[in-house]
């Protein structure tokens, strides 16, 4: 089950940015909780938390709202979603992520970000495992963003040891 | 990309392969990509932050997939159901985890994320700047194909959006 404390850090991250980045004002739309498999919309932005809080974010839109979002922010006008603005809209979630692990460490949860991973093309399933995700729908004047955020607090001890190693040593005769 | 980075994951994958399946294991030649990657039926995404920041898939088809499955389980995988994802995604997280513990070894420790799947033929992934390169491993069960788009990181494991833009001094 995830913490919904972790879910207005992102939030407010998003609204921050948006408005600094894009001069966007954003509303959000009701949550809804999924624990199936993610569908895609045509541009996915992944990244993955690691240390107290573990998981993955991932920002979906479509590529209309890709596009205006990167000529917003680049001061100029993207017709085509180029690897340019596929950087753009990465960079964007880098910092919206990066600015919600600062108020999560904030709130006594330390984290760490990966690199971000574009994905892109319609209807392809995303799952996330054993995770739950949480789907926050946010609606600014570039277009529709879904945030979705699939997290949890690791157990204790848990953040920086690589503890899958031990399954397969208890198999080696 | 730093080759130092390759060998664990090609021990990690042979290891963990042929303990986990029994099968003998082949390694096919090396490419380097910079371009998209084009999905194949199953992907598993991993991502490394610390000493080695970046992202590793796995990559393999529907086939492979379940047979991986079938033989990881003990248990025929006609389907490939949420059973069978889980447990392609673990293998990921083990031979993810595995080759973390031996470039931790060697100096450069990571911590691993949990994995995500996709599931979809034709999606295009991009790593940004990070090329690719492509490790493929062949068994009698099929091809899969490992994915490493890593680079050398900072020690204190911050990414620069991570760091808190300092107020501007108001002027007086």
């Amino acid at each position: 089950m995830m913490n919904v404390k972790f879910l207005n850090p992102f939030v407010e991250a998003v609204a921050e940015v948006m408005e600094k980045e894009v001069g966007a004002k954003t509303t959000r739309g009701n949550l809804t909780m999924q624990t199936s498999a993610m569908t895609t919309t045509d541009v996915t932005v992944l990244i993955n938390l690691v240390g107290q809080v573990q998981g993955v974010v991932m920002y979906g839109m479509s590529f209309e709202t890709g596009l205006n979002l990167v000529s917003q922010i680049m001061g100029q006008k993207f017709t085509e979603f180029d690897t340019l603005a596929q950087s753009g809209v990465s960079e964007m979630g880098n910092v919206i992520t990066g600015q919600a692990t600062i108020k999560l460490s904030r709130a006594g949860y330390q984290s760490n970000i990966s690199p971000p991973t574009m994905i892109m093309g319609n209807g392809i399933k995303i799952s996330t495992l054993d995770f739950s995700r949480i789907i926050v729908p946010l609606k600014t004047s570039v277009g529709e963003i879904d945030v979705h955020l699939a997290l949890r607090e690791s157990p204790p001890g848990m953040n920086n040891t690589n503890f899958v190693d031990l399954t397969v040593k208890n198999k080696t005769p | 990309m730093n080759v130092k980075f390759l060998n664990p994951f090609v021990e990690a994958a042979f290891e963990v392969l042929k303990i986990e399946t029994g099968c003998t294991i082949q390694r096919g030649d090396l490419n380097l990509e910079k371009s998209l990657y084009i999905t194949d039926d199953v992907t598993v995404i991993i991502a490394l932050v610390g000493m080695v920041n970046g992202t590793v898939f796995y990559s393999m088809n529907e086939s492979t997939a379940k047979k991986l499955a079938s033989k990881l389980m003990g248990e025929k995988f006609d389907e490939f159901n949420s059973l069978a994802q889980s447990g392609i995604a673990e293998i990921g997280n083990v031979i993810t985890g595995r080759a973390s513990v031996k470039l931790a070894e060697s100096g450069f420790e990571s911590t691993i994320s949990p994995p995500t799947m996709i599931q979809g033929k034709g999606a295009s992934i991009s790593t940004l700047d990070y090329p690719r390169i492509i490790l493929p491993m062949s068994s009698e069960l099929g091809e899969i194909l490992i994915h490493l788009s890593l680079r050398q990181g900072n020690k204190n494991k911050l990414n620069a959006a991570q760091i808190p833009v300092p107020e501007a001094p108001k002027a007086s």
